[in-house]
């Protein structure tokens, strides 16, 4: 029950941060989400 | 020596052979499963694999081609001889070539991508040493889908990745013993080239001298468990002891050499230099709020920030996968704590101890090694930028371990064996548990063993999630402009000697067809002649500044004089060294003097009337 528990606990807890990442990712920014923090390779 | 050979053999999960359980380890209570469950298990690590490529390639799956830094593939790519500078893409891009001639280029291209995370996630789940499903597919997942892996991805080093999908393979048939099954392993990483072969050596050798010597095959009779394996050859004994493993050094040695040989020569005689700036260039760089040490550890730290997942810097990201790292190492220690195999190959006297009390995998202590050492040279570049400088300087050989992160690849490795031995340790649960009546147990651990297992494996993705769906629209497929096509035609057709030189002067393009993703230039690819582009390389830093990684391919130099010059003088230089055609973006500071062959809103191409 313990380990049910302890699976239960860690999947959500990832299942939430996963969200939270991928919403952050996918909405608008006003920013490129490809701006480049190092002037690499743009010409 | 047949107990020798199960002793090897019964350490690596069997996938290859379609057992689930392995006798005397606790899942062998389960009843076992059929035929048809047991090819099913066998598959399943390299179904996942293929089920987290379709899900990370997302778009990049579609019509086109994916191109993002290192990754230019080209329609009708040319069967070319390594050419000058140092052979990067060497043999790598002959054999898409080759390939191509038998398959459209954009198959080529996504059955590659697509295999590189098949080959991971099936290898990884082969070095488990358990029979469980469980802790076989965290192993899996995990290798196929982590940081470092995404990050090489998105910088578009898919020869790389050829290695180190192929590694846990190499370090397999390393441990295992044979040279024909090592020269199989090896082949991914072989054609990935240099990059993908100096990973897999430092594995390779770091398994071959430390692994137990051990028969190459099993003797007259014996009953492998590895009976599918196909490099299986006749019964062999080895010599034990530091002879032997000297003996399997050197083979292994020789064997990577060999392979190695298609860059290899082209290298030495290139006469390529490597700029000492590129140890702070390509020096590891802290993507997390942990600093450059804990990106390492998380398996990031990539020199580019293009090429970092989205939002991998955040607190949560890489904070998880800290926590994944310290559980992996954990794991990973705990194989070696299990206790010593049983001499006569049957279950241990302490059935608790882990998979049956059987010890550490022979090539614990060779991943071990590898790993460290590849986390070593990672850090290098970091935190002692004037000890490499110094051994570049000495010899430009040691060029590669420049770009210090990539020898991660061990490392992620371990993590992905460890995170396994964690998650067989969670699945198997306690003693206690353990020492049930079996039919209690099977009833009360059934449901708890699946759901566990299927969190350890969905763990790898939500702990990244934003490298699926082609990184969120990093990697996309899209389809070269008609007119490059029409410029390839014509370059190709004419059977006049003479080298193509390609401007705007710079290594990289963002062309906005292909969504501003920048790669490198595909005019390297795309002609038989010789290309002359600009590889010296120019890399930003978040203050501002610049460092300039000076280029490698001698002739780049002088071109590089000759566009200084006039008009007319430079015309005539460019001519006597050797410049046919003048290939250049349309619309950007136009090249002057010789012919307009064809000119679009895209390209232009020129060709010098002179006398070369």
């Amino acid at each position: 029950m313990l380990r049910v528990l302890l699976a239960l606990a860690i999947g959500g807890v990832l299942a939430v941060g996963a969200s939270v990442a991928v919403v952050n990712v996918a909405s608008p920014t006003p920013e490129p989400p490809n701006k480049p923090l190092y002037n690499y390779g743009t010409r | 020596m047949r107990t020798e050979w199960a002793k090897a053999s019964r350490w690596f999960a069997p996938g290859s052979s379609g057992d689930t359980a392995e006798p005397g380890a606790p899942g062998a209570r389960a009843p076992r499963p059929g035929a048809l469950g047991r090819r099913a298990a066998a598959a399943a690590p390299a179904v996942l694999g293929l089920l987290l490529g379709m899900l990370a390639l997302g778009p990049a799956l579609g019509p086109g081609f994916v191109l993002r830094y290192d990754m230019v593939f080209v329609p009708d790519p040319p069967i070319a001889l390594p050419g000058q500078g140092f052979p990067r893409a060497v043999p790598s891009d002959l054999v898409v070539a080759l390939f191509s001639r038998f398959l459209p280029e954009q198959a080529v291209q996504k059955a590659i991508l697509l295999g590189i995370f098949v080959l991971a996630a099936s290898g990884a789940a082969a070095l488990v040493p358990s029979g469980r499903l469980g802790p076989r597919l965290a192993a899996a997942a995990f290798y196929a889908w982590n940081a470092y892996l995404a990050q090489r991805l998105l910088l578009g080093q898919w020869a790389l990745l050829l290695g180190v999908a192929g590694l846990p393979w190499a370090v397999r048939a390393a441990a295992l013993g044979g040279r024909l099954r090592l020269v199989i392993a090896l082949i991914p990483a072989a054609v990935g080239g240099f990059q993908a072969m100096l990973i897999s050596a430092l594995a390779v050798l770091a398994t071959a001298a430390t692994a137990p010597s051990l028969s190459a095959a099993p003797p007259s009779g014996a009953a492998p468990r590895d009976s599918a394996d196909p490099s299986r050859g006749p019964a062999t004994v080895s010599p034990r002891g530091a002879a032997g493993r000297l003996r399997r050094v050197g083979e292994a040695g020789l064997i990577l050499g060999g392979l190695s040989l298609p860059w290899l020569v082209p290298a030495l005689l290139s006469g390529a230099t490597t700029d000492p700036a590129g140890v702070d260039a390509f020096a590891p760089r802290a993507d997390g709020p942990f600093g450059v040490l804990g990106s390492l550890l998380g398996l990031g730290g990539i020199w580019n920030a293009h090429a970092t997942v989205p939002g991998q810097g955040t607190w949560w990201s890489a904070g998880v996968r800290l926590v994944l790292a310290a559980v992996a190492l954990w794991g990973f220690a705990r194989l070696r704590l299990r206790g010593r195999p049983p001499a006569d190959g049957r279950r241990g006297e302490d059935p608790g101890a882990g998979d049956g009390g059987r010890g550490a995998p022979p090539y614990w202590t060779g991943l071990a090694v590898a790993a460290g050492a590849g986390l070593l040279i990672a850090c290098l570049g970091a935190f002692a930028p004037g000890l490499v400088k110094a051994l570049i300087a000495t010899w430009p050989g040691f060029g590669p371990i420049r770009d210090g992160q990539l020898h991660l690849a061990p490392f992620a490795l371990l993590q992905a064996v460890g995170l396994a031995s964690a998650a067989g340790d969670l699945v198997l649960g306690s003693r206690a548990a353990r020492a049930r009546p079996r039919p209690v147990a099977d009833r009360a651990s059934r449901t708890v063993t699946v759901a566990v297992a299927a969190a350890v494996t969905a763990a790898p993705v939500l702990v990244l999630p934003t490298l699926a769906l082609g990184a969120f629209g990093r990697l996309a497929a899209v389809d070269y402009p008609s007119g490059w096509r029409r410029v390839q035609e014509i370059v190709n057709a004419d059977r006049a000697p003479g080298a193509l030189l390609s401007l705007p002067w710079g290594a990289h393009r963002a062309f906005r067809w292909n969504g501003g993703r920048v790669i490198a230039d595909p005019a390297t690819k795309l002609f038989r002649r010789r290309v002359i582009w600009n590889d010296e390389l120019l890399v930003g830093l978040p203050g501002g500044g610049r460092i300039r990684v000076a280029a490698e391919d001698p002739l780049v130099v002088r071109v590089a004089a000759a566009l200084r010059e006039d008009e007319g003088e430079r015309v005539r230089t460019l001519a006597r060294l050797g410049v046919r055609y003048v290939l250049e973006t349309s619309g950007e500071n136009m090249f002057r003097g010789g012919v307009t062959v064809f000119q679009d809103r895209e390209i232009r191409l020129t060709r010098l009337d002179f006398p070369s």
